[in-house]
């Protein structure tokens, strides 16, 4: 007989922190994951986006294994040989690397604390650099997020260069509501929407992001909604900061990872003021890529699936004298690393999260590994002991997540005005001028999920000499991309993507490209 | 075919659990414990607003999940073919469970002569949130302390827990909740099937005489005499002719509840009013919201065209339609088997009124074709597409 266990969990695609149902079940030799609605949920009310539905798939990868130099080892052995290896390296040329998208607030906490067992103090979840870039006071944005049915209250929402259908479809339900309860949704960004969910556009070019300070009135009374990514280009958070700061409104990053907040809460960065003695992933990449850091432990997280480019990743990662991976599934660094630790995939792990409104939820597995792993290596604390500090550097005396417990205090704070530089570069006689926009980042979703094409402009098409069916080829110095097009209403100079691509983002999610059709 | 009954468990303990005596759960355990059937697909309380499906072999597994949940609109159908259609087996099931079910027999996902329906006559079932919401704004209640919920005579019952153990039951009338929003899901409220009639057996306090704590049961094929049979003959249950005044009270309730349904449907239909290109306008309004995820295909207790569907393989990203091909297909897909069940309006994402929309759609062309769907399995679904299905599977 089919055996059926349902668990209740929570979707790692994003900030947003969706609940569901996941169905294992297994006849004879054959398991089978499937994804079910959980109504109940306070979230999402049992609604899932693409990638949530499919989120299957996300659990039927590959697993990893325990090896050291890529011998299978038993898990104690893997968990030995890496304190060792720790231990023998300088305190300063170690670092570790979590994004959160798959750790329960618990992990963060040992995670921290076996860093610090080691003496190390690059401990990076992916933001780092952004506190360091803005004004003590003003981290509780980067921090906290605020609740939906705040978004849905709302009289006057500003998308800022941020697609809801897109990028964090659970939100864009929320913001269809605020509009039937008479709110007003203006899209500043550099394409119109296509589903028209904004009552008006406000058109910015690229080269002319610095004249959205002029319109700072637009901004008076109202929730501008944005997204921070570790690939943002510091300047663009500042200018939000700048509009937040100098007009009424409030600000609310999304931010494509879990538990963000949990991270930024328990990783020691409470106002920002740890995370601002500390590296950031990209930082650490550099401190690699230089020689002086010759150790890396990474928690569950694929680095070449969030890159844009991971031959660059691969080279980098080859000077490292360790590297160390824990994770449930293989990535392609697994190959490379020393060794790893097999952990229990996500909706197996018991253990809390903060998501992006401030509602501690309870993951539904009921496996202590993860942790156990790295306390194993630490402090050696029991899941109970750390799942109580958890508790109380949150101030929980009960969890539920019909509340919201980490509620925001909106404070006023002084903020410089932002130059923005947009990236130069000579023109060339004869070659058209292109920009290409990633809507989205390999963060978001995990990397899954990526589209095959890329949006142009009918004039483009035309220009291009392109024919339904052709493909395009994408070109940003020696970097080439095939990709197939869709033709939407943007500016002709713009090219929008949602795919993953070699191509980077030298200005946050915008650089300069060429673009001509494939086989020419 | 039809006999009335009225029936209960004869175990005390299940028939102080279960509502109306028990007689379903009753049904069920007597099954499993004689091998008549090999597991049974029951819903587990987690909590009044919260239940979680369970395939079991184990009688006391049911038992924990006797009583009613108005709180957890699942539709059992996909569970059914996915994880027992070679088993026998035997589920309470809302009539949208037994068309569900009826429909997916007609496609060959099930075969009906294992599975045992015990049907449950449904006004309707409550989304969990706005059950919750509904607890605390109208029934001044804290929603985690709400213990039990039933709906009976036109009114919806909250039992919550007071401190030192103490039960308190509130009560308020539907429509009272309705008119302000609240209340049964949209989909419930317009569902014209309250008697389950394409199941086995159709069981429900309509027609009970008051105060009596009892299952009225309509037995609809040799399938449920069997089952009821072997539930009597084990010693679980007993049953006494159903009293006449009992038949025509529980026919009156229907026709009632059917009566207020088809003024709901009247009443929800805001597209009617509109004007030509109004209702273009609201379509694409509608529609163009969807992101592809394709939940509500998932969930589409008829649909059984798993990946290798048109919907998917004919809609293309590229594409720039305001309303997708997936929708197109989906809408004409469904026109003679949607039974507005809703359960796909409930998991989309961007809450498109699919069942508003479907609903449109199918019900004039059901109408058209005599065609009820999830009625009766030896009516085959009369749109082409099936028939070369059919067609094919025949060969």
């Amino acid at each position: 007989m089919v055996e059926m266990k349902i668990k209740s969990s929570i979707c790692p695609g994003c900030s947003v922190g969706c609940g569901l149902y996941l169905l294992e079940s297994e006849e004879g030799e054959e398991r089978e994951i499937k994804i079910l609605h959980r109504k109940n949920s306070a979230v999402n009310e049992g609604k899932l986006c693409k990638f949530g539905t499919d989120l299957h798939t996300y659990y039927e990868r590959e697993v990893l294994n325990n090896s050291v130099e890529g011998e299978e080892v038993k898990q104690e052995e893997a968990i030995r040989e890496a304190k060792e290896r720790l231990g023998s390296i300088k305190p300063d040329e170690l670092a570790f690397i979590a994004l959160p998208s798959t750790i329960t607030n618990e992990e963060i906490l040992s995670f921290v604390s076996l860093a610090s067992e080691f003496g190390c103090e690059n401990v990076s979840f992916g933001f780092e650099r952004f506190f360091r870039e803005i004004p003590e006071e003003a981290s509780y944005i980067i921090e906290k997020g605020l609740s939906f049915s705040e978004v849905e209250k709302a009289t006057k929402i500003i998308l800022f260069f941020l697609d809801p259908f897109v990028h964090y479809p659970l939100l864009a339900r929320r913001i269809l509501k605020a509009k039937k309860n008479g709110a007003r949704v203006i899209e500043v960004s550099f394409a119109k929407n296509e589903r028209g969910i904004a009552d008006e556009t406000v058109l910015v070019e690229p080269k002319g992001i610095e004249r959205i300070k002029e319109k700072k009135e637009l901004f008076e009374d109202s929730l501008i909604i944005g997204e921070l990514t570790p690939y943002m280009n510091s300047q663009f958070l500042e200018l939000m900061l700048w509009i937040n700061a100098s007009t009424t409104s409030r600000l609310f990053l999304l931010k494509p990872f879990l538990n963000s907040t949990g991270a930024f809460l328990l990783g020691g960065n409470r106002n920002g003021k740890e995370a601002r003695k500390r590296k950031d992933l990209f930082e650490i990449l550099g401190g690699i890529e230089g020689g002086e850091i010759k150790a890396l432990y990474l928690l569950e997280t694929d680095l070449a699936g969030a890159m844009h480019g991971s031959e660059e990743l691969f080279e980098t990662i080859s000077k490292l004298d360790l590297l160390i991976e824990q994770n449930a599934f293989r990535t392609p660094l697994s190959d490379v690393a020393n060794i790893t630790i097999c952990s229990e995939p996500f909706f197996m792990k018991k253990g809390t999260l903060v998501n992006i409104e401030g509602r501690v939820i309870e993951n539904g597995g009921e496996s202590e590994n993860n942790v156990q792993i790295m306390e194993s290596m630490g402090k050696g604390r029991s899941y109970e002991e750390v799942h109580e500090e958890v508790k109380r550097r949150l101030g929980l005396a009960e969890i539920s997540e019909f509340e919201i417990a980490v509620k925001r205090e909106e404070k006023s704070f002084e903020m410089a005005e932002p130059k923005i530089e947009i990236e130069e570069r000579k023109e060339e006689e004869g070659k058209e001028e292109y920009f290409l926009w990633y809507k989205t980042n390999p963060f978001f979703w995990n990397g899954i999920r990526a589209k095959n094409f890329v949006e142009i402009s009918p004039a483009a098409m035309r220009k291009l000499g392109l024919f339904r069916g052709d493909e395009v080829e994408i070109v940003q110095g020696e970097r080439k991309e095939r990709m197939g097009f869709k033709i939407s209403e943007l500016p002709d100079y713009l090219i929008l993507s949602e795919a993953k691509m070699s191509i980077k983002p030298l200005q946050g999610s915008l650089t300069r490209v060429e673009i001509r059709r494939a086989g020419e | 075919m039809s006999k009335y009954y009225l029936a209960w468990a004869k175990d005390e303990e299940i028939r102080k659990k279960g509502a109306n005596g028990g007689f379903v759960t009753a049904t069920l355990v007597s099954a499993l414990e004689n091998n008549f059937i090999d597991a049974a697909l029951v819903v587990a309380k987690k909590s009044v607003y919260e239940g979680i499906p369970v395939l079991t072999s184990d009688p006391e597994v049911v038992k924990e999940c006797a009583g009613s949940l108005h709180g957890a609109p699942i539709n059992l159908t996909k569970y059914v073919v996915d994880y027992a259609a070679k088993k026998r087996i035997g589920l309470p099931t809302k009539p949208c469970d037994a068309r569900g079910i009826i429909e997916q027999a007609k496609r060959r996902q099930v075969n009906l002569d294992n599975i045992f329906m015990i049907g449950l006559n449904c006004g309707g079932t409550l989304h969990p949130l706005r059950m919750r919401e509904m607890a605390a704004d109208f029934y001044e209640l804290d929603p985690d302390s709400v213990v039990k919920e039933e709906i009976k005579e036109g009114k919806i019952f909250l039992v919550s827990e007071e401190e030192g153990g103490e039960e308190k039951e509130k009560w308020i009338k539907i429509d009272e909740l309705e008119q302000k929003g609240y209340g049964r899901r949209d989909a419930c409220k317009s569902c014209v099937t309250k008697i389950p009639t394409s199941a086995d057996l159709a069981c429900g306090n309509w027609g009970v005489p008051q105060g009596e704590k009892k299952t009225f049961v309509e037995v609809l094929t040799e399938k449920g005499e069997a089952i009821l049979k072997n539930a009597i003959d084990s010693g679980y249950v007993d049953i006494e002719e159903a009293p006449g005044k009992g038949i025509e009270m529980r026919k009156k309730i229907e026709a009632g509840m059917q009566k207020l349904a088809t003024s709901w449907k009247e009443r929800m239909d805001e597209v009617s009013t509109l004007s030509r290109s109004g209702r273009f306008e609201f379509y694409v309004d509608a529609l163009k919201n969807c992101i592809h995820c394709g939940a509500c295909k998932e969930v589409c207790p008829v649909c059984a065209c798993e990946a290798d569907s048109k919907c998917l393989d004919m809609n293309d990203e590229r594409d720039s339609y305001a309303i997708s091909m997936y929708n197109m297909l989906r809408i004409f897909h469904l026109m003679d088997s949607c039974i507005h069940c809703g359960q796909c309006e409930d998991v989309c994402p961007v809450d498109i009124p699919l069942t508003l929309i479907q609903r449109r759609f199918s019900e004039r062309m059901q109408r058209h074709l005599g065609y009820i769907p999830g009625m009766d399995v030896k009516e085959k679904p009369p749109l082409y597409e099936t028939e070369l299905r059919w067609s094919a599977e025949a060969e």
